[in-house]
């Protein structure tokens, strides 16, 4: 399989602080591809080299096997970007935008006229064309940025942070769209903050956490290999710190992978059956089971502590 | 380059009635108001009655307040808010591209509003074929200050930063450059350092050349703006480019 990106001992500092350390990764051409962090872990770090905002200080950044170094510009052909804040140009209207977009981008007006044609279409965005970019609901004005980051008819995909701040119905559309997107062989790289749209959407997984990449692989086996089967999170009343030493010493007893935060524990089951040994032992009732899920992976791989920048 | 120029060209012509009417009414009320009204107290200034000696100065400071407004306050926006040269750096345009295309509109602009000034003032028997000479130094006027201007987003930290370049300098040197009052007049000190700044050798080259007979001190202000022209366009750019690679 050829590979969409390929980053090689990739490092970058900013002002002496390091946000990427030796970074390796690859990305299949056709996959889908979640890269998770807490903030400052330095996605957005990586996410800008590959769109050229952005050079390492050392190692190589490959795109559909161009060097960003060297051929950025027939790189920015090929790919298309969501980025963070959507960049959109408030003095135009959403149809003008794209119509500019397909401008800076070198494309012939008819060229252009023809792919907004069927993106306003595909993207639902007939009746909000006209109107100005600030009278646009978040979800549309993230639609309008998917638009212009299709324009140009790139086969990579980069959306970072897409439907950050949107409502819950906007982002059922995106993820639709997204999978939509997936058919067509394109090759999406994604970041985000919610775990269930990494879940429902990513083949494989990068987690990345102070500018290292923690672990990567499919998105099914990254869940099995740090947080099992099935979770069982059991509530303890804040006042008695010695119920919470009790249910340590048990879980170390049984051998159990586990996790302590503030009044909760996390326990982690491989299989069904260590599961109903140990809810056979529990007499309290302030315990729930539940499939294990990438937020478990995440939160085991990069902590709980909140950052201070986020 | 072009591309981000006709960007701009596309939303002035949005707005192009706000524009047109002040490009309009702000020459024709200083034309009025000092030209005509306080000119009418003052005896002839370097042999030429006040309202001739007067026009000279504000095509040059005018050039000089379009150029300098436009490629700051909208610009800035544009870098800090809009965040649309975060969207344009995406396609193929580059930072030099984006530095090229504001300078290049901040002249336009500048060049724009010279023309209705110029249309205002031919109401008050101003116009003379001899403007046309002036298009090269007015050009190079606008460019400098357009430079500037983007010298100052690049390194602003909001809009309260423009305070110091516009109380600071620009406002100082429309005042200060020879547009009001003559040169020859002042302190030794005043007029050296006014001659520090480019805005004092476009006004005497402008008068100059609507006014007097043509002389060879001429060639010395015109290589004193375009060492200005060529100096700040040069740290301009790099700045610029610094900025947008952070």
């Amino acid at each position: 399989m050829s590979l969409a990106l390929s980053c090689k001992a990739v490092s970058k500092s900013f002002k002496g602080v390091p946000a990427l350390k030796e970074i390796l990764l690859e990305v299949n051409t056709g996959e889908c591809f979640g890269l998770l962090g807490p903030n400052g872990a330095g996605k957005s770090t990586l996410m800008k080299m590959i769109y050229g905002l952005n050079t390492p200080d050392s190692g190589d950044v490959f795109v559909q096997g161009l060097n960003i170094k060297t051929n950025m510009a027939e790189i920015k052909a090929r790919i298309g970007v969501v980025p963070q804040d959507d960049g959109m140009d408030t003095d135009f209207n959403a149809l003008e935008n794209l119509k500019l977009f397909g401008m800076y981008m070198g494309m012939g007006s008819e060229e252009t006229a023809a792919a907004i044609d069927i993106l306003v279409s595909e993207l639902k965005l007939q009746d909000h064309q006209f109107k100005r970019i600030e009278a646009l609901s978040g979800g549309l004005r993230r639609r309008v940025a998917i638009a212009r980051a299709l324009l140009h008819k790139p086969t990579f995909l980069v959306l970072d942070e897409p439907t950050t701040g949107l409502d819950p119905q906007a982002r059922m559309w995106l993820w639709s769209f997204f999978r939509q997107l997936k058919k067509n062989d394109s090759t999406i790289l994604l970041t985000t903050h919610y775990m269930e749209e990494a879940e429902a959407l990513c083949d494989r997984i990068a987690i990345i956490d102070h500018g290292v990449i923690l672990d990567c692989d499919e998105t099914g086996k990254l869940i099995r290999k740090h947080a099992g089967e099935e979770v069982i999170e059991i509530d303890i009343d804040g006042e008695k710190k010695s119920e919470k030493s009790y249910w340590i010493q048990k879980i170390r007893e049984m051998n159990l992978n586990y996790q302590d935060f503030e009044t909760k524990i996390f326990i982690f089951f491989t299989n069904l059956k260590s599961r109903q040994e140990f809810t056979s032992l529990i007499q309290s009732t302030h315990y729930t089971t539940r499939k294990a899920n990438l937020n478990d992976v995440f939160l085991r791989l990069a902590g709980y502590q909140i950052r201070a920048n986020a | 380059m072009i591309k981000i120029w006709y960007r701009n060209f596309l939303f002035f012509k949005k707005t192009f009635l706000v524009s047109f009417f002040w490009t309009i009414l702000e020459p024709l009320m200083y034309l009025a108001g000092f030209g005509l009204g306080f000119g009418r107290y003052v005896p002839p200034v370097e042999q030429l009655p006040y309202l001739e000696f007067y026009f000279p100065g504000l095509l040059c400071s005018t050039i000089m307040m379009v150029a300098y407004f436009e490629s700051t306050y909208p610009n800035f926006s544009k870098l800090n808010y809009q965040r649309i040269y975060t969207t344009i750096l995406m396609t193929r345009i580059d930072s030099s591209d984006i530095w090229f295309g504001e300078a290049l509109w901040g002249t336009t602009k500048a060049l724009l509003s010279a023309i209705g000034l110029v249309i205002v003032a031919s109401f008050f028997g101003m116009y003379s074929h001899k403007l046309f000479l002036l298009i090269p130094v007015l050009l190079l006027t606008a460019w400098i200050f357009s430079s500037f201007g983007l010298i100052m987003i690049s390194i602003a930290k909001s809009y309260d930063s423009f305070v110091y370049s516009t109380s600071g300098l620009i406002v100082p040197l429309s005042l200060f450059s020879g547009t009001f009052f003559s040169l020859k007049d002042v302190p030794e000190t005043i007029r050296t350092i006014a001659y520090c700044f480019p805005l004092s050798h476009a006004v005497e080259i402008a008068r100059t050349v609507l006014h007097k007979d043509l002389n060879s001190s001429l060639i010395l202000h015109f290589a004193v703006l375009l060492a200005y022209g060529l100096g700040l366009s040069f740290l301009s750019l790099k700045v610029f480019n610094k900025r947008l690679s952070q």
